[in-house]
């Protein structure tokens, strides 16, 4: 479905107990099959988007709408189904470490409690997309910090998500592997999927020239199609 | 829900045996706990044994007149046998108290056959359901005409009956506070156990489980550990109740019951219950605190 907005934040604001003020009035929309670059410096704000999006905090003021549900009036229960249409990788990878790729990607869909074949079917091919079939049987210990990066991709994609949320996946990989990744990224962008990248990496934002969005002090200070890590006049 | 079971117990299993160590440490501290407990119940389960054995031996003598006939001294029995308080009537005739006396003191059989006449009255003993009644049944004794007198052991009953009180309560509240402290072990190194996973649980809330999923795998878990903690305990309990016993018979020599450890379908069912009822809530209680958000 072009053109339908899978994120929209309105006037979000989002103040911690202890007085710390997150984000200041941020709006903020994202249509299908967008890919965004999330950027600025450490403790603009970009955590707490993600947070948000994954209702982790609620917003203090204003709306978090996913795919036109609205996260700070969603019940316990359906926490979980929302939380279905995120994907989400860290910079940490986050892989249970005694088990192989193929659990660890299936992983996700057997806690939805999906059947053994249809998570069988679903495993392979999103292994098949993220390039690690050869690997499914090794243990995260056993694959380099780019495959177990791809393991987390592939996990992060195996149930579709609406929105795929990389929070800095490249903080720990080499200059290499970090491109290795970012082309994956894009790859998944072209096959549909909306794509939201937190990053510090100002050599990989320049260079792809994607629509970039920029917070300082919970502010979104730019917001452009096409464009560099630093504003460019 | 079959997905949802087999996923359960299947995740329950796995993380009891690729987690060995805080497995391990769970188990044996649930084994250590269920031990000292189900110890503790034997050890009651026996005092109150030998309590109620000492209750029953209270006894009231009533001394009967010489004048008495054996018609009256049958009648008394019979009423006496009537009432409610009393379980036993036993009737002792001036000869047999004369054969106790004589076998009980030898050496002053002497003095009593230089006497015309037997002195030694008839009497009976009268054993009670409860010391309690002890002066219902004196006071009956006391107004039937064939009675002497009553043997005055009423300081004697109330002693007893205040002391058997005490050890009671004291075994409920010492029974309370270990089962309270084993509580509060157990479910702490249950806890210690989830904690250590807590990356697990984190994985499974982003990836979209719902609670049902991230919970039951670890209460399942605890119940493992529950189980298997209570069977070891029933077997070390199996295996030490020979040797316990006989050390306690030769320790309690002086009183007389057997004071044995008996492992009884009440203590396996106690530790089972416990074991698997503690490992359930340990968990419940542990993941919980992960789920509020």
């Amino acid at each position: 479905m072009p053109g339908r907005i899978v994120l929209a934040m309105q006037g979000v604001t989002k103040a911690y107990p202890n007085g710390r003020v997150a984000l200041r009035g941020v709006d903020l929309t994202i249509p299908d099959g967008d890919f965004v670059f999330l950027v600025g410096p450490s403790g603009a704000g970009k955590s707490t988007i993600i947070k948000l999006l994954i209702r982790d905090e609620l917003p203090t003021k204003g709306l978090v709408l996913l795919d036109g549900r609205d996260l700070g009036r969603l019940n316990r229960r359906d926490v979980p189904k929302v939380r279905r249409k995120i994907g989400i990788v860290f910079q940490d990878f986050k892989l249970l470490p005694n088990m192989t790729v193929r659990d660890n990607v299936g992983f996700a869909l057997e806690v939805t409690g999906a059947r053994r074949r249809e998570i069988d079917v679903a495993v392979d091919r999103v292994l098949r997309v993220v390039g690690l079939t050869g690997q499914a049987d090794q243990l995260p210990s056993q694959l380099s910090g780019g495959e177990q990066q791809r393991t987390a991709i592939a996990r992060a994609l195996v149930h579709n998500p609406r929105l795929f949320i990389a929070d800095e996946p490249t903080g720990n990989l080499d200059p290499m592997i970090s491109w290795e990744i970012i082309q994956l990224l894009l790859r998944i962008n072209e096959l549909g999927v909306t794509v939201l990248m937190a990053t510090h990496n100002a050599e990989v934002v320049t260079a792809v020239r994607k629509r970039v969005v920029a917070l300082e002090n919970g502010r979104i200070v730019r917001d452009e199609s096409d464009a560099a890590y630093h504003r460019e006049d | 829900m079959f997905a949802f079971i087999g996923f359960s117990l299947r995740r329950a299993w796995q993380g009891f045996w690729r987690n060995g160590l805080m497995s391990l440490a769970a188990t044996a501290t649930m084994v250590l706990m269920l031990v000292m407990l189900s110890g503790l119940v034997i050890l009651l389960t026996g005092l109150d044994a030998t309590l109620d054995y000492v209750q029953q031996e209270v006894q009231v003598v009533a001394y009967l007149k010489d004048s008495a006939t054996q018609q009256d001294i049958d009648g008394l029995k019979a009423s006496l046998q009537r009432m409610p308080q009393v379980t036993q009537v036993t009737s002792v005739t001036k000869e047999q108290a004369y054969k106790d006396f004589v076998a009980r003191h030898p050496d002053e059989a002497d003095v009593i056959n230089s006497l015309p006449t037997n002195p030694l009255p008839a009497s009976l003993q009268i054993n009670l359901r409860d010391p309690n009644d002890y002066l219902d049944v004196a006071t009956y004794l006391k107004s039937q005409p064939g009675v002497d007198r009553v043997l005055n052991i009423k300081q004697t009953v109330d002693q007893m009956v205040t002391v058997i009180g005490i050890l009671r309560a004291g075994g409920a509240v010492i029974l309370g506070v270990v089962g309270l402290i084993v509580l509060f072990i157990i479910v702490n190194t249950i806890r210690l156990a989830v904690v250590a996973r807590s990356d697990e649980i984190e994985i499974m809330r982003l990836v979209g489980a719902s609670d049902a999923f991230i919970r039951w795998p670890f209460i399942f878990e605890g119940a493992i550990v529950g189980l298997l903690g209570a069977a070891i305990t029933i077997g070390l309990l199996l295996a030490g109740q020979g040797p316990i016993t006989s050390f306690l018979s030769d320790y309690f020599k002086v009183l007389p019951v057997q004071a044995s450890a008996t492992v009884g379908q009440n203590i396996v069912l106690i530790v089972l219950g416990t074991g698997v009822g503690i490992g359930v809530l340990g968990s419940y209680l542990s993941v919980r605190s992960y789920l509020i958000r």
